[in-house]
């Protein structure tokens, strides 16, 4: 079999299943969040406008026009299958409808609004809890009978029980209340500039944030990579090569942690991917501009095209995230391509 | 030639303790022996005689609960006599692989599954010699070409690999730096007989290129008929016969070794072979005296009570038996 050739079986026997089983996922999850409002008992729509307008009053226009996009969103307008095609046409257009706390913002703009805070806070916090949990639990592994190993052991296996809200309030009444090195509130200060204050204050308005989440993904991680590691180290392959002297850097490297990335990749994708609900409690609890922060005030205020555009982003979000490790499964391990 | 390596009285027992109950399994019990440069020592014996534990003893690649109570092990190292307790980690992982290697089994999963053959070669080389991945490749691809083995191994991982090929690019990665003293332990068992042929072949040309010396393990007599110069038969962690190949299969003297040979088949007889009776005694508590006695057909009384010792019948022939002893101090008489 030549190059091209395997390479077009690749891409038959195996990249197009997972793009196709990619398509069917995030088509049954837009389809559940098209019908679950549908067959509540009670009419959202009218839930809704009666709930809104009964502590406040409200702009009769706006209601009316909430009253026309909820129908339409909610399939109450027309035939079945006719809203479901409409539902589908202004999903992709990219219409989410408005918001009703903040009516007539569009949905797409205040998750816009919150996405690049979440994303940057969660795309460190998680990958630098994966990678230092993936290292420190594997050499714990790999050395578990020496001293620092089973001390440093011990101080996880404490820490990951310990909710990481917990966590986060411990450090916010340490370092924001009592030793006010960092912020309490907010995502940053000044006008957004590139420039090194603003930037600066990015990084000290996430840190605490940051640093319960990395605290929380770190023990989560060290126990799985200290489990899969010691494992591994019984393996032939390792015993062999320890025989044979190979430097144990090498071995931890090339030999333990290579062996055991298959689940951590995996977990890694997947939680990439859940990020789009935010990091609910932490951001909560630090007023963090981010998508959690939209998601806990949308659902104390019922605010369902918030609520349904984040369930969707996060619908689309983990089913790519499982679909780059689907693809990415050959290149951590090659006997996946033989099945 | 001179001697490099030897064993001194050698008892190594796995001694452990679990809920306060202590165990001691006495696997290797009283070996003495003397290997020669440039030979092929074949240790022979069946499953739980205490083999595999003799090698790893032997390479000085034990841990606990495994433990050395007595005796030593002695290498003969450029003119210099070291022994193995006496080194430091340093000086052992040095040793290896440029000195010492060491060949597994065929069925063990030794090569890294997501690692490239050459990548796995490189790491090897490279733990002992300073060389660029560039040289190690071509350093490796060399001595596949002169073993005969497919080039193309090389790009391969080893699940893409049949067994055979597996074992023999073991084998081409325990010795790629042409260790002085290999230890093989059941290379061939696993693999069918077509394919253990193509092993053995490969063992000999690795051994002959640079007059290496082997210390080939395994039950299986055929491979040391194939092999070995000199066979030691090994009964429940004791030596009970060491003798040349030849001589072991001509004329074995210790009824544990005539049986063994006698079990083998031939192709001029038709007539079925008779097993063993009995079986190995567990090596937690080894029967008193000869440890072979509740098995033979010859014992006298003395078995049972006195271990009989290693005593040389006839030049460079030894075996351990008190029937054998007294048919000589007759003859002699």
């Amino acid at each position: 079999m030549g190059a091209k050739g395997s390479t077009m079986q690749l891409l038959k026997s195996y990249i197009l299943p997972r793009v196709a089983q990619w398509a069917v996922v995030i088509f049954i999850g837009v389809t559940l969040t098209f019908l679950i409002p549908r067959f509540s008992p009670v009419n959202p729509v009218d839930d809704m406008i009666g709930r809104m307008t009964a502590f406040q009053t409200i702009d009769p226009q706006a209601v009316v026009a909430m009253r026309a996009t909820m129908e339409d969103l909610y399939g109450l307008d027309g035939s079945l299958l006719e809203q479901y095609s409409n539902f589908w046409g202004r999903l992709l257009q990219g219409d989410l409808g408005p918001s009703f706390q903040n009516f007539p913002t569009p949905v797409n703009e205040i998750i816009a609004a919150g996405l690049p805070w979440t994303v940057g806070l969660l795309t460190t916090t998680i990958i630098l809890g994966w990678l230092l949990g993936i290292f420190a639990g594997s050499l714990v592994g790999y050395n578990q009978h020496r001293r620092w190993a089973q001390t440093l052991e011990r101080i996880v296996i404490v820490v990951y029980p310990t909710p990481y809200l917990i966590i986060a309030l411990v450090l916010l009444v340490i370092f924001a209340f009592y030793w006010p090195v960092f912020p309490m509130t907010g995502g940053a200060q000044g006008t957004p500039a590139l420039t090194w204050a603003y930037i600066s204050s990015i990084l000290r308005f996430g840190f605490l944030p940051g640093i319960s989440l990395v605290i929380g993904g770190f023990a989560f991680r060290f126990i799985i990579a200290k489990a899969l590691s010691t494992t591994e180290i019984a393996s032939d392959y390792v015993q062999y090569a320890e025989l044979a002297a190979v430097p144990k850097r090498r071995i931890v490297m090339s030999y333990v942690i290579r062996n055991t990335m298959l689940p951590h990749v995996n977990d890694l994708a997947l939680s990439l991917g859940s990020m789009f609900e935010g990091a609910l409690i932490v951001e909560a609890m630090f007023g963090y501009p981010g998508l959690g922060s939209k998601l806990f005030t949308a659902i104390s205020n019922a605010d369902y095209n918030i609520i349904m555009g984040i369930v969707l982003l996060s619908i689309v979000g983990i089913a790519t995230g499982s679909l780059i490790v689907d693809l990415l499964y050959p290149v951590f391990d090659p006997r996946v391509r033989l099945r | 030639m001179g001697t490099i390596i030897e064993a001194n009285n050698l008892r190594a027992y796995y001694i452990t303790k679990a809920y306060g109950v202590e165990r001691t399994v006495k696997a290797v019990d009283g070996i003495t022996l003397r290997i020669q440069e440039g030979e092929v020592y074949g240790i022979a014996g069946e499953s739980g005689c205490g083999k595999s534990t003799l090698l790893r003893v032997l390479l000085n690649a034990y841990n606990p609960p495994l433990t050395v109570v007595d005796g030593e092990v002695v290498y003969h190292l450029d003119g210099e006599r070291v022994s193995a307790a006496d080194m430091n980690e340093e000086r052992q992982r040095d040793l290896r692989w440029r000195t010492l290697s060491y060949i597994p089994q065929g069925s063990m999963h030794v090569l890294n599954p997501v690692r490239r053959i050459r990548d796995s070669f490189h790491d090897f080389i490279s733990a002992h010699r300073d060389v660029s991945k560039a040289e190690s490749f071509a350093l490796t691809a060399k001595y596949l070409r002169d073993l005969g083995l497919p080039e193309k191994v090389l790009a391969s991982y080893p699940h893409q690999l049949s067994g055979g090929m597996r074992q023999r690019v073991t084998i081409a990665l325990a010795t790629i730096l042409w260790p002085k003293l290999i230890f093989a332990d059941e290379p061939t068992t696993a693999l069918d007989v077509v394919v253990q042929r193509g092993v053995i072949q490969m063992l000999k040309d690795v051994q002959q290129k640079e007059g290496s010396t082997l210390i080939l393990i395994t039950h299986d007599i055929g491979v040391h008929a194939n092999l070995a110069d000199r066979i030691a038969i090994l009964y429940a962690g004791k030596l009970v016969e060491e003798a040349a190949t030849q001589t072991i299969l001509e004329s074995p003297r210790h009824p544990y070794t005539r049986f063994l040979i006698e079990s083998l088949p031939s192709l001029d007889s038709r007539e079925e072979r008779l097993s063993i009776p009995g079986r190995p005694p567990a090596l937690d508590r080894p029967p008193s005296g000869c440890r072979f006695h509740e098995r033979c057909p010859l014992a006298k009384d003395i078995c049972k009570t006195i271990e009989p010792a290693l005593i040389e019948i006839a030049p460079r022939h030894f075996t351990a038996c008190h029937v054998v002893e007294e048919e000589l101090s007759h003859a002699s008489a």
